[in-house]
């Protein structure tokens, strides 16, 4: 009795969760599927059953869905190489950084780093544009005053990426900077005074100790930051428009062109559902990588 | 553990009810209220625009007392996804609302909107407007819409720079001669100051085919794509020639690189729509504005689209008498929404003495005549895409024109059914 009455308290707890959990997630996501397998007009009354076709057509190279997808896709894929290992080894480089400071200034850096995080992306944006302008930017105004050649940043390859990595580190980095602070603030301080006493030095402590420690947190960055760069749209739509012509174009602005312009939410939704499924493929990967043969006692 | 599993599939199911009985809420609430004199009104114009129409609706509702108007501005990112919706769903739906003239083809075709054939003529008088507004509200012969404006791309100018050149300040180019003799004059590379600079992005979608239809010549024709034909060719290598060869504008203009020069005075001549005029005005800047020169080679011609007034096709007709009496009210007091920049479509209000003193609005309203609008064919966003691409392509000079346009017709051609 009292252990009935025990769960179900815990169900009452999980509860505020779980309503927010299916109404946004579970119940949007099915209903996604179910408009996948439907000629979906946005306008038309009539959206009949067509099973797969809507995939089919993404597969098929004849379909100009196929090249918007693959081409949107391959975009996407670059983000996410260039974007990801810089995202991690950055914003664990800004942890170590800031946790080193004194403990006066590690509030104050902490807060300015995680700041420009809360700024929304069309803010990013134009603060970008205007750093980067060709030619009345910021930057180019400081390299020509030096001597060099003005940087076409946003117009030409492969500036246009640097770009747009560069924005989105400034204004992310932050997050995983404070997820790092944290793990690196729960690894035991004994371990560093045994392995000083061992005579270790700083870089074998960082390799031997914080490194493996902080290891499932670090698995967390990569994945949570492998899905945020997948979902890259604000930067490219808003500083490159795509370009130069549509060599930014990235997947998620296609899917809401396919979608919102195109009206057709079921290819729309088709093409969504296996950005999902490759997005989920590669987390697994990555998890299997970094938890090769799960050991037993071990987190 | 077993009962927690069942409590829970109980919460799912519970949910689940829920979340259909939400979506089916609502089913009899189509047409707006119920009430034939109590009318919804939704609008895209979130910028400095919406208070102008407000007050228009507020002035309607206290000039007489049968009719209710209630404006529902929806943010322009989001007005056309909401109109789908609530037009598809006929739930929640406006009794009237603004569409842009490239968009009604689109609605018509899906057979969501109200034939207005039987209504102007009798209720709503078609010469009280300017006749390139109907041109833009009708499909196929029906009409579907009614004016509210047209806005056509504008010629701005840097006034000082002129001066600054020992240029006329009040004098425009007029022609492709002039403009590029004055674009040459306004050019000085040390100083970082530009003639002319070339936008590679938006708004060359207004632009290019301006300069196209001066050519003479049409991106579409007879459902048959004309990416490649020679006016077309020569739209583009004209614009290249302003980057590369009379070298009046800097390379690699980025998006928006060429309102960021006009607002900081290096640029000295610009290409944008009317809806720019209150930035120019914040910024101080000493401006001049006219109607776009003849930049093609054959005749006047200016690429624009238009504000109307539409009705679905679901709205009960016992509601057009109150939306007509709106309208009219709006035809014969527009002075507000020109306030905004804006031409309105309506000759009471163009024509008038006080229309005719503002700075803007009269040159927006001279170009009326000249007016061409976006191919009436489906998908033209889609279809105009790789143009575009190629047109940024080209003016990034990364291709030339002829392989690029011929590549965009390729690809358009896909998406031409």
């Amino acid at each position: 009795m009292n252990k009935r009455k025990s769960s179900f308290t815990s169900a009452l707890f999980v509860l505020p969760y779980f309503i927010m959990f299916m109404a946004f997630l579970v119940i949007p996501l099915l209903y996604g599927l179910y408009i996948s397998f439907h000629d979906y007009g946005l306008l038309s009354n009539d959206r009949p059953f067509v099973g797969l076709d809507n995939y089919i057509a993404i597969f098929n190279p004849d379909s100009y869905l196929s090249s918007l997808f693959f081409e949107g896709l391959w975009n996407t894929f670059q983000f996410v190489i260039y974007s990801v290992p810089l995202l991690v080894i950055i914003g664990l480089g800004l942890a170590l950084l800031v946790n080193s400071m004194p403990a006066k200034l590690r509030g104050f850096f902490r807060t300015v780093y995680f700041i420009p995080y809360s700024i929304s992306v069309s803010v990013i944006a134009i603060i970008w544009l205007w750093l980067l302008d060709t030619n009345s930017g910021l930057i180019n105004n400081y390299l020509t005053k030096m001597g060099f050649d003005p940087i076409p940043w946003l117009t030409t390859m492969p500036y246009a990426w640097i770009s747009i990595v560069a924005a989105t580190l400034w204004w992310t980095i932050g997050f995983n900077m404070i997820i790092f602070i944290n793990a690196l603030n729960e690894v035991p301080e004994d371990l560093y005074e045994a392995s000083s006493i061992d005579g270790a030095s700083a870089w074998q402590k960082f390799i031997h100790i914080t490194l493996p420690s902080i290891r499932p947190i670090m698995l967390f960055v990569i994945i949570t930051s492998t899905i945020a760069s997948f979902n890259i749209y604000g930067q490219p739509y808003l500083m490159t428009g795509g370009g130069p012509g549509d060599s930014t174009e990235v997947l998620l602005m296609g899917i809401v062109e396919q979608a919102f312009e195109q009206r057709q939410l079921g290819s729309a939704s088709a093409m969504a559902i296996i950005m999902a499924l490759i997005m989920i493929i590669v987390s697994i990967i990555q998890f299997k990588i970094s938890n090769p043969a799960k050991k037993g006692g071990e987190q | 553990m077993l009962k927690g599993k069942k409590w829970l599939s109980v919460l799912f199911a519970g949910l689940l009810v829920f979340a259909l009985a939400a979506c089916s809420n609502g089913e009899d609430s189509g047409g707006g209220s119920g009430n034939a004199n109590e009318l919804t009104f939704w609008a895209p114009f979130s910028g400095p625009d919406g208070p102008k129409m407000k007050e228009i609706v507020e002035e309607y509702n206290k000039s007489q007392d049968k009719y209710e108007v209630t404006l529902q501005i929806v943010p322009q990112s989001e007005y056309y996804k909401t109109v789908d919706l609530a037009v598809n769903g006929e739930k929640n739906m406006p009794d009237f609302l603004i569409m842009h003239g490239d968009q009604i083809l689109t609605y018509a075709n899906k057979d969501v909107l109200k034939s207005l054939d039987d209504i102007v003529g009798d209720k709503i008088q078609k010469d009280a407007y300017h006749p390139k507004g109907w041109e833009n509200a009708t499909v196929d012969g029906t009409l579907y819409g009614v004016p509210l404006d047209i806005h056509p791309l504008m010629f701005y100018w840097n006034k000082d720079l002129f001066e600054k050149a020992g240029l006329d300040p009040n004098k425009p180019p007029k022609n492709r001669e002039e403009f590029l003799e004055y674009a040459q004059k306004l050019t000085n590379k040390d100083e970082q100051q530009w003639g002319f600079v070339v936008p590679t992005l938006w708004p060359q979608q207004f632009i290019f085919p301006t300069i196209v239809n001066q050519n003479g010549g049409r991106l579409l024709e007879n459902g048959e794509l004309q990416y490649t034909s020679e006016p077309v060719v020569e739209a583009l290598q004209f614009e290249r020639d302003l980057i590369e060869k009379y070298e009046v504008s800097p390379a690699n203009v980025q998006q928006d690189g060429e309102v960021t020069l006009f607002l900081q005075g290096k640029n000295a001549m610009h290409l944008n729509g009317p809806w720019m005029m209150n930035q120019w005005e914040d910024s101080g800047i000493n401006y001049g504005v006219a109607p776009v020169p003849q930049l093609g080679t054959e005749q006047q011609a200016v690429f624009a689209n238009s504000h109307n007034f539409v009705i679905p096709k679901a709205v009960d007709d016992k509601k057009v008498d109150g939306i007509t009496n709106f309208l009219n009210y709006v035809s014969e007091n527009g002075m507000a929404w020109a306030e905004s920049g804006q031409a309105p479509a309506a000759k009471a209000t163009y024509e008038s003495e006080e229309f005719q003193k503002l700075k803007q609005q009269p040159e927006v309203a001279k170009q009326f005549d000249n007016a061409v609008f976006s191919p009436k064919v489906e998908n033209w966003g889609q279809i105009s895409d790789p143009l575009y691409n190629a047109v940024n392509e080209v003016l990034l000079g990364q291709k030339e024109a002829k392989e690029a346009l011929e590549e965009a017709q390729k690809q358009a051609q896909q998406y031409l059914k």
